[in-house]
Parts: C-alpha cells; sequence; structure tokens
C-alpha cells in the first residue's frame, strides 16, 4: 500500500466511522419518519376505495381540502390560533427571558429556569383538562370575577371558543418561547450594552439598538418552535375548543379514525404541513438580515 | 435595581399563570365534590382510594411503565450513536441526516402519528405496544441527542487522544473515559425521556390499537364527569413523580457539567 | 553540532506532506531528531508545528514521505502502539479520576503486580513535585498541579520521545518560567528525547538544545539557539525570533571569503561570506542587527570597533533596560538599540545627538 493511499483511506474512515455511528439512529429515522412522510404524501394522491385506497394518481384530495367550506374554514381558524398563539406565546416569553438572563443572579438562572420548565413536563392532557376548570362556567375566573362583583354573571366567552384555545396553548408552549431566546440574551456580550449606553443611548434605545437585534435570532427560533406545532395541535382543541374550536389536527383525526379516509386525511395533513412550511420560510426570508452573522 | 423590579413582578406573574392548572390539581383531588367547579365542597381522600381499585387504570399504568422504559432505553442508545457521531466526526450529509432526525421536535405530532400508523397498518404490523414505543422512540429520540450532545460537547476531545496515547484501544477508551465522563447525561436523558413518553398523548392514541396507555386511559375519562375526580388525584400523583424524576434529571445534568469541568448554560432544551 | 555525532536518531522526516483536502499543511519536512535532545518546534499559529507533533503521536496521518522512531517506519502503527507519550495543551486530565488513577493509566495492561504499580506512580509524582497529591481529585488542581501530573502520567510509561504539545502556554508568566527550569532538569534527569511545540520563541531559546523554526508547513531552519538567534537564515525567521534592526544594503562584490557591502548608516563594510544568508529577494539586500549589538558612547568611551554618529528619535525606559530609537547618520530609517541601566549610566533625552558603537562581526546580511 502506498502513502497516499494510506492517506486517503484515514480521510476515508473519518466520514466512513460518522456514517456508521450515526447509520442506527439514521436507519430509524428514514424508516419511522421519512418512508412514512413520504407514504402520506403519495396516499394524498390517491382515491379512497370502501376496502382499500384506490391507487390512480388524482388532485381530487387537495381540491377538495382547498374549496370545500368546511376545510378552508378549519385551516384558516388553525392558522389564526397558531399565529395569534405565537404572538402572545412570544410578547409574553421575551420579558421573562429578558429578566433571568440580565437580572437573576448567574448562580440562580438555572433554578429560574427549572421552575419556569417544571409545568411543561407535567401531564399535558391534565394541565389542558384544567383550563377548562380554570375558564368554564363555574371556573375559577367566573367564580373570582363574580366574587369581587365585577360581573352578574359567568363569561361564556371564554370556554369552548377559539379564545380558550388560544389560552391553553399559549399557556402550553411558554417554556418553547422562553428558552430559545433566553439562550441568545445569554450570548450577548454586556459590553455591548456598554458600548450603546456610552454612544450616548438611552437604555430604552440601547435595547432597540443593540439587544433586540442580537435576540433576534432567539426570537425567530422560539416563532418557529411555537407556530410550526401548534398548528398541528389536537388535544386542545378536542378538550376546549368546543364546536366552533376545532382545528386541522381534529379534522386528520377525523378523516383517519373516524371515516377511514386516509388519502383525504393525508391531503389535508400535507396542506397543513404545506401551508406551515410556506409560513416559517417567508417568516425566515423577511429575517434573514438577522440571521446572517449566526451560524 | 427598579427595572429588575419591574420584571421581577411580570416574571412572577407569568409563574402564576403557569403554574395557575398544576396548584388546581390538589385542590380538586381533595375536594369532597364529583363536579369539578367552585365552591368547594370540603375535604376528602376517597378519591385516591378510588384511584387504586380501577383495574383499567392499573392496566394503563403497566402499558405505560413498559412503554416508557422501552422508549427511554432505545431512544437514549440511538442517541448516543447521534450525539456521538455528530460531535466527533465529520461525514457527509451531516447537516441533513442531523436534520432528519431531530425533525419530531418541530412537526405537529399528529401529522408524524398519522404518517405511522398508515405505514404500519400497510405493512399489516398489528397495532399493539411495540408500534407504540416505536412511535415514542421517534418522538423522544431528538430530546435525548439534544442532552447528549450536550454531554458529548463537553468531553475535551484531548481526553480521549491522552488515552489511545496512554495505550488504550478505541474501544477501551469508550468504556474507560467517555462513558464514565457522560454517564450523567445518559442518566438524564433516561429519565427525560421516560417522562416524555410517560405522558405523551398522541402517538398513543393512534398506533395502541386496543391496549390503552395511561395518557389515552385519562382522555377517555375526560368523557365522564364523574370520573374527573379521580383523574385530580391521579394527576397530583403525576405532576408529583414528574418532579421528582425531573429533579434527579436535573441533578444528574448539573453534576455531569460539573465533572467535566464545563459551565452551566441552563435548562434541558 | 559536533554534540550529537554520537548519538543516535530518534526521529526522523522523511520528506512528510500532509494535506487536508487541498490545504498542504505540511510542505516536504525532512529533518532529524537525536536520541536525548531536547527539540523544539518553533513558529507562528497555523505553520504545521502542532501537525507534525502529532503525526509522531499517531494522531494524524500523513499524505505521503515517512516518520521513524527509533528506526522503524510508523506507517500504520496506531498511537496506542507507540514509543511516545504526550503532554497535551490543556493537560487532558481525566476529570473523573483521582490524580494517582490519572499517572496509573497507561498502566492498566502493565503486568507488574497492583503493589509495584503503586509504588511506580508514587515514584512518578514524586519526580513532578507532587508527592502525597495522589488521592486528590483531579478537577480540584491549578494549572501548574495538572501540567505536572500530564507529565507524570506521560514519563511513568518510560517513553522513547516525550511530546510537548504547548504545555506551558495556559499558566501565568511566572509559572511558566518556573515549569520551563523544571522541564529542562527533568530531561536532564530521564534523559529521553523531549519534542516541544511553542510559538513562544523566548521559551525555544531558553529550554532547547535544537530548534526548528517552522512557516507555513515547512522548517525555515534547524539549529540550535544560538545560531538561530546570531545567524537566522532569513528576514523571516530573524523577524520571528526577537528583534531585529534592518537596514538597507548593497553587496559590491563577493570573492575569497569576503564580502564587500554598502549599508545605509554604517558605510561600506567587508564582512565573512558566511554572515551572508538568504536567498535572492526582488526588495533588494538589507542587512540586520539585534538591539543590544548597539552600544552608546557616553564622555570619554571609546568604541572597540567602529564608531558611527546618531540622533536620539524616542526613549522607552523599561527598568532595567532602555531602549532608544535612533538614526544614524546617513540613514532615514529609525532603528532600535537597547543599553542596560547600570548604577551611573544617565538616560539620554530625545534629540541628542551621540556617538554610538558597533562591530561588522554582529551583523548579518540579507540578500
Amino acid at each position: 500500500m502506498t502513502k497516499s493511499a494510506g492517506a486517503s483511506r484515514f480521510r476515508g474512515s473519518e466520514a466512513a466511522n460518522g456514517l456508521a455511528m450515526i447509520s442506527p439512529t439514521a436507519t430509524f429515522a428514514l424508516l419511522l419518519l421519512a418512508a412514512p412522510l413520504a407514504t402520506i404524501f403519495i396516499y394524498s394522491f390517491m382515491t379512497d376505495g370502501y376496502l382499500e385506497i384506490i391507487r390512480d394518481f388524482t388532485f381530487a384530495n387537495y381540491v377538495e381540502a382547498w374549496t370545500k367550506e368546511l376545510y378552508r374554514v378549519i385551516m384558516l381558524r388553525s392558522l389564526g390560533v397558531s399565529l395569534a398563539v405565537t404572538a402572545a406565546t412570544v410578547l409574553l416569553a421575551f420579558p421573562v427571558a429578558y429578566f433571568v438572563s440580565f437580572h437573576v443572579d448567574a448562580s440562580r438562572k438555572s433554578l429560574w429556569l427549572f421552575l419556569i420548565t417544571i409545568p411543561f413536563w407535567t401531564s399535558y392532557l391534565i394541565r389542558v383538562f384544567l383550563w377548562k376548570v380554570i375558564l368554564g362556567y363555574n371556573g375559577v375566573v367566573n367564580s373570582g370575577l363574580l366574587g369581587i362583583g365585577l360581573i352578574d354573571e359567568p363569561l361564556t366567552f371564554i370556554l369552548y371558543n377559539v379564545n380558550s384555545v388560544v389560552i391553553t396553548l399559549a399557556h402550553a408552549y411558554a417554556p418553547f418561547a422562553i428558552l430559545p431566546i433566553f439562550v441568545a440574551l445569554e450570548k450577548i456580550d454586556r459590553s455591548f450594552l456598554e458600548a450603546g449606553r456610552d454612544l450616548g443611548e438611552s437604555p430604552f434605545m440601547t435595547f432597540l439598538r443593540v439587544t433586540l437585534p442580537l435576540a433576534m435570532p432567539g426570537v425567530i427560533s422560539a416563532v418557529l418552535i411555537v407556530f410550526i406545532p401548534t398548528v398541528g395541535d389536537y388535544v386542545t382543541p378536542q378538550l376546549v375548543g368546543g364546536p366552533e374550536g376545532q382545528m386541522v389536527a381534529n379534522l386528520i383525526q377525523l378523516q383517519y379514525l373516524k371515516l377511514d379516509n386516509y388519502p383525504m386525511g393525508s391531503a389535508l395533513a400535507v396542506t397543513a404541513m404545506g401551508i406551515v412550511t410556506a409560513f416559517s420560510l417567508l417568516f425566515l426570508f423577511l429575517n434573514r438580515r438577522y440571521l446572517k452573522g449566526a451560524k | 435595581m427598579m427595572k429588575g423590579g419591574w420584571f421581577r413582578v411580570y416574571t412572577l406573574g407569568y409563574l402564576i399563570f403557569l403554574y395557575a392548572p398544576i396548584v388546581l390539581l390538589p385542590i380538586f383531588a381533595f375536594n369532597d365534590a364529583a363536579v369539578i367547579a367552585f365552591p368547594l365542597a370540603g375535604f376528602t381522600t376517597k378519591w385516591f382510594t378510588q384511584l387504586f381499585d380501577e383495574p383499567a387504570l392499573r392496566g394503563a399504568l403497566a402499558n405505560s411503565l413498559i412503554i416508557a422504559v422501552s422508549a427511554s432505553v432505545l431512544s437514549t442508545t440511538l442517541g448516543i450513536f447521534a450525539s456521538r457521531a455528530t460531535t466527533r466526526y465529520k461525514f457527509p450529509f451531516k447537516g441533513g441526516i442531523m436534520g432528519m432526525i431531530m425533525l419530531p421536535l418541530v412537526l405537529p405530532e399528529i401529522i408524524l402519528a398519522v404518517a405511522l400508523l398508515v405505514v404500519l397498518l400497510g405493512i399489516g404490523v398489528p397495532l399493539s405496544l411495540f408500534t407504540v414505543i416505536l412511535g415514542h422512540v421517534l418522538v423522544c429520540t431528538p430530546f435525548s441527542i439534544a442532552i447528549l450532545s450536550a454531554a458529548f460537547q463537553a468531553l475535551d476531545g484531548s481526553l480521549e487522544e491522552a488515552a489511545y496515547d496512554l495505550g488504550e484501544t478505541p474501544i477501551s477508551t469508550f468504556r474507560l473515559i467517555i462513558l464514565p465522563l457522560v454517564m450523567p447525561g445518559i442518566i438524564s436523558s433516561l429519565l427525560i425521556t421516560f417522562t416524555i413518553s410517560l405522558d405523551e398523548f398522541i402517538m398513543a392514541f393512534f398506533l395502541a390499537g386496543t391496549e390503552a396507555t395511561l395518557p389515552v386511559y385519562i382522555f377517555s375519562q375526560f368523557r365522564f364527569p364523574q370520573a374527573v375526580p379521580v383523574i385530580m388525584a391521579l394527576g397530583t400523583l403525576l405532576v408529583l413523580s414528574s418532579i421528582l424524576l425531573l429533579s434527579i434529571a436535573e441533578y444528574f445534568r448539573r453534576r455531569g457539567i460539573a465533572k467535566t469541568g464545563g459551565k452551566d448554560t441552563g435548562g434541558f432544551l | 553540532m559536533t554534540f550529537s555525532a554520537e548519538k543516535s536518531n530518534m526521529i526522523e522526516f522523511k520528506d512528510v506532506h500532509k494535506y487536508y483536502g487541498d490545504y498542504h499543511a505540511l510542505r516536504g519536512i525532512t529533518a532529524t531528531i537525536k536520541a536525548g535532545e531536547f527539540f523544539s518546534l518553533l513558529g507562528p499559529s497555523g505553520c504545521g508545528k502542532t501537525t507534525l507533533l502529532r503525526t509522531i503521536a499517531g494522531f494524524e496521518g500523513i499524505s505521503s514521505g515517512a516518520v521513524m522512531i527509533d528506526g522503524k517506519n510508523m506507517e500504520g502503527v496506531p498511537a496506542n502502539k507507540r514509543p511516545t507519550n504526550m503532554v497535551f495543551q490543556s493537560y487532558a486530565i481525566f476529570p473523573h479520576l483521582t490524580v494517582a488513577e490519572n499517572v496509573g493509566f497507561g498502566l492498566r495492561k502493565d503486568p507488574r503486580s497492583a503493589a509495584e504499580k503503586a509504588k511506580a506512580v508514587t515514584e512518578a509524582l514524586e519526580m513532578v513535585g507532587l508527592k502525597g497529591f495522589g488521592n486528590r481529585a483531579a478537577h480540584a488542581l491549578s494549572g501548574g498541579q495538572r501540567q505536572r501530573v500530564a507529565l507524570a502520567r506521560a514519563l511513568i510509561l518510560k517513553p522513547k520521545v516525550l511530546l510537548l504539545d504547548e504545555p506551558l502556554s495556559a499558566l501565568d508568566k511566572k509559572m511558566r518560567e518556573q515549569m520551563q527550569v523544571e522541564l529542562i532538569k527533568l530531561q536532564r534527569q530521564v534523559g529521553i528525547t523531549f519534542i516541544l511545540v511553542t510559538h513562544d520563541q523566548e521559551e525555544a531559546l531558553v529550554m532547547s538544545d535544537r530548534i526548528a523554526v517552522m512557516f507555513e508547513g515547512e522548517i525555515a531552519q534547524l539549529a540550535d539557539p544560538e545560531t538561530l538567534y546570531r545567524r537566522p537564515n532569513s528576514r523571516k525567521v530573524a523577524d520571528f525570533i526577537g528583534t531585529m534592526n534592518f537596514l538597507p544594503a548593497k553587496i559590491l562584490s563577493e570573492a575569497d571569503g569576503k564580502v564587500e557591502i554598502d549599508a545605509q548608516g554604517f558605510g561600506p563594510i567587508t564582512l565573512n561570506a558566511e554572515q551572508v544568508s538568504g536567498a535572492a529577494s526582488s526588495t533588494g539586500a538589507s542587512v540586520g542587527f539585534r538591539p543590544e549589538t548597539l552600544t552608546i558612547l557616553f564622555d570619554g568611551q571609546t568604541a572597540p570597533d567602529r564608531e558611527s554618529m546618531a540622533v536620539v528619535e524616542e526613549v522607552v525606559y523599561y527598568g532595567d533596560m532602555t531602549y532608544y530609537d535612533i538614526k544614524l547618520d546617513g540613514s532615514d530609517q529609525p532603528i532600535r538599540l537597547s543599553m542596560r541601566n547600570v548604577f551611573g549610566r544617565p538616560v539620554l533625552d530625545i534629540g541628542t545627538r551621540t556617538r554610538v558603537a558597533w562591530a561588522p562581526g554582529a551583523l548579518v546580511v540579507f540578500r
């Protein structure tokens, strides 16, 4: 064996070792993630028969998904809820992340983060159900408001509609928004802020001109990490949404488990993913200047 | 400190919002009324007593434990491979492969669930605990990788070289140096993925067939108002055990960072 | 280099090339390191010195050529089978093990009894001045102590070659100077070949028997410290090692081992041929000299060799030394000169005209 062959073998072995090491996990993801996603993509172009799928290529499912009134309303509602939840979650989370990053002693930061993440790790179902208790006719909010005499009869617009879905989801995804923003804020060199002040800016303008732009990568990931999964949330609209709070996941579940119409369910799933991807890419495009410096 | 003061007030308010549902849980678990509503009707422990007499619940709990143990072990194993590969080696298509593996972190679970359902039924795999385990491994692996990558990243590459230099083979180096140093990360990953699996609903709902897991059981009980107080009692116990598991996981994660001489940079994600 | 005549070759590099993709990291290294030598690889970061060291340890493969250790070609021999041990830049002390477990790490497969191994560990710790530290946790050590543990851990295996990758760069100045002396003593005591990678020219000069100065994947000059300092073979090496002044010069004639030059500020001088080095450059020749080879002459002092007039342009007072920037008459470029502040010697003011002593023998000509 010549020396140069040995050297290329060495370089080859680095890549080969890496691929060998990743292969169990990659194979698993390929078989149970990529292949299934590809399958529903293909299914979405087929037609539902009574006992089996008819394997003819058709756009009919998509035409139905985009034209049928019910589907369109639910799709738009899902998108609207998701955007509202994202906006609410990220805006409400920013000051929390800012507080923990800038006003908490370094030694106590993990404790605060731990406190913030704990609710996230407790039974999702039960948490969602408890929002029903909080927002319900005899719930905490209504009892409280009646008790202090602010209202004469219980409020009904806070449960079994879009509002309750937004509130519940904003609660569920809070840590997802706080953590990326916190990480981005932590990375900001504190001397940049001092430089901003030193160059004559007020604290607020320093925040706008220095802190916020530098925190944008964190805000952007917070937006995506909240926006993408909330569109497809099933439990929350199911439990607190009522008939006018149903979202696309409920529709998909209905098609798959109740109506056994896999092609239609797949078309709805692919459409939902397509819309989410389009919005995410548009959002990334609009914020591209903040991401240039990032890796 | 005035500025910090206002932010502190806001953050405490936010924490109240975060904890509001959880605080209600024990209140209704000990409330002597079949309806979950105010005003409260006195103290009782009967919901907890009923809880232990529920055979369907015990079955669901057993299923959930089997699934959670399997899923946490499998996803952590897959996580070890992936984290080691991504922190130690350069290889072609690294970004794409890692992107695919981490995708379940952002993808709506319902889409993963239906996709898996279609394929499993398509190739004739009957729905069972096993199919739920597969689904949970898919969901848990990205979390495991997030935790373990941090642990592997904290390893100084020269430690490994030092072990080779002192005569160890790659395998004995892994056993003597790498494994002990990432062990806290592994334990933390096991606990976190166990917790996620125990709480996961969508995958189980779609993939469990006739076998119920704990969340599926809970979900089914929500349809019967008279069953809800028992669920509140169950929820109280679940919350307590989650907090316990997470505290242990956090302890190991911090110990791991301390051990490798790194700096603590915050939470799990 | 008469001292090395009787010593055998420990490391031989034979036209070693190393590519990372398209990047040519080592460009034909050919050099020999003697047994028992304290050898340094010196150069700026990115010059390939660490890569070269790692080809000896077996952490880097080579693209072509050969690395021989004690007469054996190391092609295909993995790091764990080579008769070398390394002290890492980060020390790579295993954080989960005690000091004694770290030092004894390489003895795992040693057939000796546990008691004998424990004794070897104790001796190794004593050798590096860490007697009684065996049960300490590794992460509780200071930088200097980690360095000693790393040394003990490598030396306990009695390697033929000890490789040191910038071992002192993480220490503060005082500690670094102390460890330099200790390393020299240790090397004399154990007598094995030490190969040190450093970017600190002073450290290399202080510690080494011989130094290879590397730039951009090539060895620019390989010599003992004194030769390197007095007769650098290129302006680049001269610039990297210490401070050197340069003034433009013309080579007038070369014959019979003598070279006649005309240097700015010095005028026409005749030098020995060995004072001229370097390949012809487009920028023209220059004459180089160290700051301490010029001396300011005070009243009544006479120059032992030559003497010129100069004007003081800048004065920098360092306590033990004063640095002057002066311009020699007939030169438009300031040059640096250093004077030791011995008792009673005045410090000149800016603008002072003064006599300066110099010697043709201290000059080096770069073509």
